[in-house]
Order: C-alpha cells, then structure tokens, then sequence
C-alpha cells in the first residue's frame, strides 16, 4: 500500500543545536524520494520523525493526510529499515520477517507463507529457517527489507542501508531497491550521504545542509540546474567562477553578480561560452575521461578542473584553447 | 633455527611463569587435596589408596548431608531473589535514568561493595540484631512487644547475601543491558510491538545469556562462601563451607575437609553444566 | 510506570545503604554497643583503633600483601598474554584455559589446596603463603584482561618498533606495557582490591602476622563494638576516595 508525506514547517532541536529548521517537503504517493547530505545536515533527523521516533518542536507531519502529532512508531503507517538491520539475532529470517505480521495477531501458518513469500521477493528463497548471523551483510540487508515491507507499509524509510556494502553489491543492491520500490509501489524514503546512489534510484532527490533544504527535483535536474552553490558542489565537482555586475573573466554573462558554474565534463575543445586558452597544470588518466587541471590566460588565478576524451593526449605545460558546452548562473 | 620457531621459543619463555605458577600453586594443590580426600584420619594422616570412606560419611551422616542441602537452598534462594531484584535496577538504571546520571546510579547503586566483605556482613548483625536498628524501630513504634530473632537465622543469611548479590548484578545486568543496540527495541516498535510485547520477545530473549552468567557467578560465590553464613547464621544450622572449616578446626580433620571441598567443587561443576548452553559467547 | 520505577530505585539505594549507613552512623557513638539509641557523637573509637598497633600492622600488612602479590600477578599474566596473543602455540587453547581456571574455584577450595600443599612440603604459614595464594586468584584476572587489550593497534606497533631493531624486552617495556597502559592498570587496581578485602585465603594461610580482614573478623569475635565499626568506616572511606580519585584523575583525564 502507499500513501503520501506532506512535511509542513517542520523544526527540531536537541538541545541549543537546530537539527531542523522549519522545513516543508510533500513526497507523493509511490514516489522514491531520497534524502541526500553530509553527516550532521539533519536526513536522518527528517527519517526519524516521520516514522514517530520522535516529535518535531514544530510543524506537522501528515501521511496520507493524516496528522501524525502523538502516534508513536507503532500506530504509524511507517516501517523502517535501519542502518545495522537490527534483525533479532535469536530468531530466524522466517521469523524475523513475520515478526510484524505476529505482532498484528496474523496465525503462524499464514505468517509463515507470507514471510517465504516476502523472503522470495527480495532473492533469498529457501532460507527461511536459517539465523541472521549466518548471512552475508547483503543478505541481512535483504531480509531486513523484507521484514519492513511484510507489513505493507504506506511509507518505507531507509536509513543508509547500503553503507554498509561494498561497492559492487551496493550498485546492485541499489537497482533491486529500485526494481522492488516499483513492483511493491510503496512510498520509499531513503537517506544517504553518496550522491552517485541518489542519482541512481531517485525519482526525486532533496539535497539538505544545515537543517535545512539546499536543493530539490529529479536527478537530471538537480545535477544539471542546481540552485544552490551547496548543492551544486555536493553533486559532483564543480568549478565556481566569480561573476561581478554582469562580468566574468571570460566575458559578459547574462545576470548581475553571482556565480558562474561549469561541470568539469562540460569543458571541451568546443562550446558556447569560450574559455580562451588555458595551461595544462597536470592531467590524470581515469578510465572514462582524462582529469586535467588547467589555468585559463584569461583568469591566471582560477584553477579548472576538467574532464577531457579519454583518448586525448596531453601533458602538463601545453597549451589548449578551450570551451564551456553548458553552464548555469547563481545569483549571489 | 628458523624465525618462527625463535618466536615459538621466546613466547614458551614469557608464558612459563604464570604457567608454572598456576601448576605449582593451583593444580598441584588440588590434586593433593584430591588425594587427601581419599584418606582418612588415625591421629595422623595416612595415605590410604582408595579409601572412599569420607565420601560416604558425607552422603551417608545426615548431619554432613543436610549442610550441603543448606548450601545449595540457600545458594537457589539468594540467587533466584537477586536477579529479580537485580535486573528491575539495573534496567531502571540503564533506561530511566537520564544519560549524565546514569555512571552516578550506577555507582550509588554499588558503593557499598566498598567495605570490607567481613564489615559488611557485620553490619547486618547491627541492622538485624535483637538490639539492633530494626528491631528497636519496631519496638519503638509499637509494632512488636518483644524484639524479633532476625539475626542468627537462615533469613539473616539470605538478606546478607542478597545485599551483596543485589550489588553484582546490578553492575553485570546494567553493562550487559546497555552494550544492546536500541534498534532492537526501536524495530520491534517499528513493527508494531507494544511495550510488553518487546520485552518479552526481543529484550528478555538478547539479554537472558548475559543475566545467566551473572547468576552463574553469584551462584558459585555464593555457595562457596564461609564468612556470610558464619556471621549471620547461627549455629542451628550449618553450610558446606561452615563444615568444611568446622572440620578442619577442630578435628584437624583435613581428609575430610578434602573430600567435602571436593564435593562443593563437584556441585559447581554440575552448576555449570547446567547453564553452559547460555554461557556462551551469545551471537550479535 | 515512571513514578514506579523512581519508588523501586529509592526502595533499592535504601536497602543497599541501610547496613552502611548504620556502621558509620554508630562508629561515632558515644557509649558501648554500636546500636541504638544514639548517645552522642564521640571520635572516642576511632582514637582506639588508630592507636591499636595490631590494626595498624595488619594494615600495613594488607598493603604489603596486596601491593607485591598483584605486581606479580600483573607481571606474569601480561607476559603470558602478551606470548599467546602473538604467537600460536601448539596447546594455547589448554595454556589459557589451565590460567584461567583458578577463576571458577572458591577461594576456600584454593585456600584449603594450598594449606594441603604447604604442610605436606613443611612450609611454614606467613604472608609470604597467603601472598602466594593472593598471586593464584588473581593471575587469571590479570591475565584474562590483558589478553582481551591485545589489539592490532598495539600490535601493528611492535612490528614497526621491531622493524627498527627493539629487541624483545625493549618492545615489550617501551611500546607493548605502555600502550596496554590502562587495561594493565585496570587489573592492578582490581587485583589489589581483591587482595586488599580477601579473606579466607589469608585467614588459613598465615599464622602470627595477618592482614587486616583477618585481624577484624578476631574482632568480631569478641562481639559487637563501635571499635569495629569505625574500622570498617576507615576502610570504606579510604576506599571510596580512591575510587574517586582515580576516576577524577585517571578516567577524566583519558577522556
């Protein structure tokens, strides 16, 4: 089942320190919306009060249109998974993922069905009777998924649940989410601090910093049109260019002062907004593009950083004439 | 000589000692002391083979028998209401009290472990005494004419042990119920567990290993001590340490004092079967 | 449920403070018995047992006792964790569980095993043999915690200390001990507290000099006196100041 999240002027302390500060998001029904941060910029905050761990000082939280003030975690449409799984460790999967349908007085053989139903869903059949310990983190990753979705849940909330893996199962733990969120149609919300996951599975990414949201929209969006420097700089690498009453280094540009922004994979031999000819300070062979450094003629001081072809050669001290295909201008 | 067989050398050296030490004044003893139970008393002690005689005295003499019965009553006793008493504590301790305060109730909560053992056993006698503090206050408020015999009772006893196992519990209950992520609890909610519904299926199942082998512990302590019983019991009836010192005291009876240490030594043991499948290390 | 559990945690300090608070209320009473009622506040006991010389030498005793017996204890149970936690021994398993065995036995069963052993070899009773016992109870203490300190940590630091010539003795004296430091300590302080309050091993194991438990409990024996009680205050605050102290100073420090 699914429902929808409408967080209004929400703000939370502990203490003298602002966790939160008068935040407003609405999550439509079936979205997967992710929550994406550094440490301290209150994601895991936002998770805990929607799923009732605790209260905010201020505003209200509705699911599904419902005003949630007072329901503990128990009576919330809301199921979490958790950064360490928390699986009962003294009961088996089976068990651990019908633990929510026990508590709801379902009978043991139904249960029982369910959770092999649900176990098979998230790629681990037959397994029912083993224990949490002797899986793999992965799997205990699954099984803890399982036991939140058993439940039917109108939201689901993911507290970092993949920090825990490797690489290579993280990117394949993050296509499954995606392929499960869209089977199940559950509102999905899912906190991580790992930009390239929340490009990977968003339908909507929520940049925050500071209590606050820094940025909001689709991946491409946010990526491509950031409206914040904070967020611009948290997607990926970006170069900042001073813009002073319409005037930046490379000529005039449409807009008052402000900052120019430019992806370094957006720096080319080609473009519409000429750079002139730059130094090569170093460059750094990365597989799918050639990291280079380089010092603009026009901006001596300004140091770029820009991914060229991977099959172009060349080295520190050279000189290249090149060009921006794509930029965006922050008003100060 | 390779360098691995240098290093093997080298630890067998460091380890010697204490090793040497354990065998010297630990093993080596018990095993005279094994011996010893075997033999029994002419004036002198002789060595006799295999003479089980002590044994049977002690399983046969209802007076030797009913001591190690106290022992093991008293031992249930003491050890069943400490860890009822302990683990509330504990837990009120660990989940109540607010974050800064919970290292001073804690410590509050054991400071009296600070006396001396002896002292502290002693102080009972003040507290339980015909003179003493309770039954004054009785008296004094009218409740009773004549002071009750609390002291020198198996009840005395109890309190005195109970006092002193309250305190270690506290401390191995709380250290165990603190080291448990509150995720488990948290989940359990989450899922829709009311509050008795997580105690029961999440936090009495992750916590009972570590409350078994604190109970473990007050249950060989308990059973092998001599100082509390002989302070507060009385002499109407006797434990197994109270004997076995008995023995030795007055008789010089050292076979015998043997074969019973042997005895307590044998119900730890059986003790110990008992709880080994939640003694060990529990998986997390 | 909350106002319940602030009663059960007043109903518990109660009762665990009761028999304390009783044995310092009344080792200042001004008259005979240690009971009620209380006459008056008087130092009068505590004068006697500061100058009774048998406590103060049982004292000194204790400190003797517990001091040397835990530094050996400590001594030889790092050394001996130190060796197992690095090198796999065939047998280590049996080496460990034969170390930390004593920890299962009574302190009587000890006691009365060496009692056995010394009047069967001729050894006289002393401090010496109750030291010796105090040295059984608590090596697998000081052993068992060491080994639970050994980490990589400190072990990736002896590599690199060997890798720039230390012999053995300089790792284990300038990196392994100090690095181990509080743990070490930790033991220490614990070894000499239970050598410190222990009773039976001393009582059976010496003969004409004792320590302190064993000098009170022959108090006992001639009843209920304040004298006792203000022995057992002494004892109680001196300890309670060094528990503070040390985690006022050590504890906060390390923080």
């Amino acid at each position: 089942m699914t429902a929808s999240v409408s967080i209004q002027s929400v703000t939370q302390t502990y203490g003298a320190a602002i966790a939160l500060n008068d935040v407003s998001l609405d999550i439509a029904a079936g979205e997967f919306v992710v929550l994406l941060g550094p440490s301290g910029c209150g994601k895991t905050t936002l998770l805990n009060l929607i799923g009732g761990f605790a209260e905010p000082v201020a505003g209200r939280i509705l699911i599904g249109g419902r005003d949630m003030a007072g329901v503990g975690p128990a009576q919330r449409p809301t199921t979490t998974v958790f950064q360490d799984y928390a699986l009962f460790p003294h009961m088996t999967l089976a068990q651990n993922v019908g633990f929510g349908l026990r508590m709801r007085g379902m009978g043991r053989d139904q249960r029982r069905a369910k959770a092999e139903e649900m176990l098979d869903l998230v790629g681990l059949p037959a397994k029912s009777d083993r224990r949490p310990h002797e899986l793999s983190g992965g799997q205990r990753q699954r099984v803890a998924l399982a036991r939140a979705l058993a439940v039917a849940p109108d939201v689901l909330l993911l507290d970092e649940p993949l920090g825990a893996l490797d690489l290579k199962l993280r990117r394949a733990m993050q296509d499954e989410l995606k392929a499960i969120q869209r089977r199940v149609g559950t509102t999905f919300v899912h906190v991580t601090h790992d930009q390239e996951e929340a490009m990977a599975i968003a339908d909507r990414i929520v940049v925050m910093n500071a209590g606050k949201i820094a940025d909001l929209g689709p991946p491409r969006q946010v990526y491509l049109h950031p409206q914040s420097l904070f967020s611009a700089a948290f997607m990926g690498e970006i170069n900042q260019i001073p813009v002073q009453d319409g005037q930046s280094p490379f000529g005039p540009i449409a807009g008052a002062t402000g900052t120019l922004l430019i992806r370094p994979e957006a720096i080319g031999l080609s473009g519409t907004l000429p750079l002139g000819p730059c130094r090569i300070l170093d460059a750094a062979f990365f597989g799918t593009h050639l990291r280079a450094h380089v010092a603009p003629q026009a901006a001596p001081d300004l140091c770029l950083t820009v991914h060229l072809p991977p099959t172009s050669t060349i080295t520190a001290g050279e000189v290249l004439t090149l060009a921006a295909t794509d930029f965006v201008f922050l008003e100060a | 000589m390779s360098l691995a067989s240098q290093e093997r050398t080298l630890a067998r050296g460091l380890v010697a000692p204490a090793v040497l030490w354990t065998l010297a004044f630990f093993v080596v003893p018990f095993l005279a002391m094994l011996a010893l139970s075997f033999a029994h008393m002419e004036g002198r002690k002789i060595v006799q083979g295999f003479d089980p005689g002590n044994y049977l005295r002690a399983f046969g003499d209802w007076s030797q028998l009913k001591a190690l019965i106290n022992s093991v009553e008293i031992t249930l006793t003491v050890t069943v209401i400490s860890v009822l008493l302990a683990w509330p504590l504990a837990a009120i301790i660990a989940w109540r009290v607010p974050q800064r305060f919970q290292r001073l109730a804690l410590l509050l909560a054991v400071l009296p472990f600070w006396t001396s053992y002896v002292v502290r056993s002693y102080s009972w006698l003040l507290v339980l005494g015909k003179n003493g503090v309770i039954n004054q206050a009785l008296m004094g408020l009218g409740i009773v004419a004549e002071p009750l015999a609390l002291a020198s009772t198996r009840t005395a006893t109890v309190i005195g042990f109970v006092h002193f196992f309250v305190m270690l519990l506290t401390l191995t209950i709380y250290a165990n119920l603190v080291q448990l992520s509150p995720n488990y609890a948290r989940a359990a909610q989450d899922l829709g567990a009311g509050r008795w519904a997580t105690f029961a299926h999440v936090i009495l199942p992750l916590t009972l290993p570590g409350v078994i082998t604190g109970a473990f512990v007050t249950f060989v302590l308990c059973i092998g001590d001599y100082i509390t019983p002989q302070i507060l019991g009385g002499n109407t009836e006797l434990t197994l340490p109270q004997l076995i010192m008995l023995q030795m005291g007055r008789s010089g009876n050292f076979p015998m004092a043997s074969a019973l240490s042997v005895i307590l030594m044998a119900v730890v043991s059986l003790a110990y079967a008992g709880c080994s499948r939640w003694l060990r290390l529990d998986r997390v | 449920m909350r106002i319940l559990s602030w009663v059960y945690l007043c109903l518990a300090y109660a009762f665990v403070f009761l028999p304390v608070v009783v044995l310092v209320v009344f080792s200042f009473q001004d008259g005979r018995l240690p009971v009620p009622p209380f006459h008056g506040f008087s130092l009068q006991w505590y004068e006697k047992i500061l100058s009774d010389t048998g406590l103060m030498t049982a004292l000194w005793h204790s400190a003797l006792v517990a001091f040397i017996s835990s530094a050996l204890a400590l001594v030889m149970g790092f050394l001996a964790a130190h060796a197992l936690a690095r090198v796999r021994l065939p047998g280590s398993v049996l080496l460990r569980g034969v170390l930390i065995a004593p920890m299962t036995v009574s302190y009587l069963i000890i006691a009365l095993g060496l009692l056995t052993l010394f009047n069967q070899t001729g050894i006289k009773l002393s401090l010496w043999t109750a030291g010796i016992g105090h040295v059984v109870i608590n090596l697998p203490l000081c052993f068992a915690m060491a080994y639970a300190a050994m980490g990589d940590h400190q072990k990736t630091a002896e590599r690199a200390a060997r890798d720039l010539g230390a012999t053995e003795a300089q790792v284990l004296w300038l990196i392994s001990a100090p690095m181990l430091a509080p743990a070490l300590a930790a033991a220490f302080f614990l070894s000499v507290t239970f050598s410190w309050d222990e009773f039976i091993i001393a009582f059976l194991l010496t003969r004409f000099d004792v320590t302190l438990p064993v000098e009170i409990w022959s108090m006992l024996r001639s009843g209920l006196s304040p004298a006792t009680n203000a022995v057992g205050s002494l004892v109680f605050l001196v300890s309670i100041t060094a528990v503070v102290a040390t985690e006022v100073f050590v504890l906060r420090r390390a923080k």
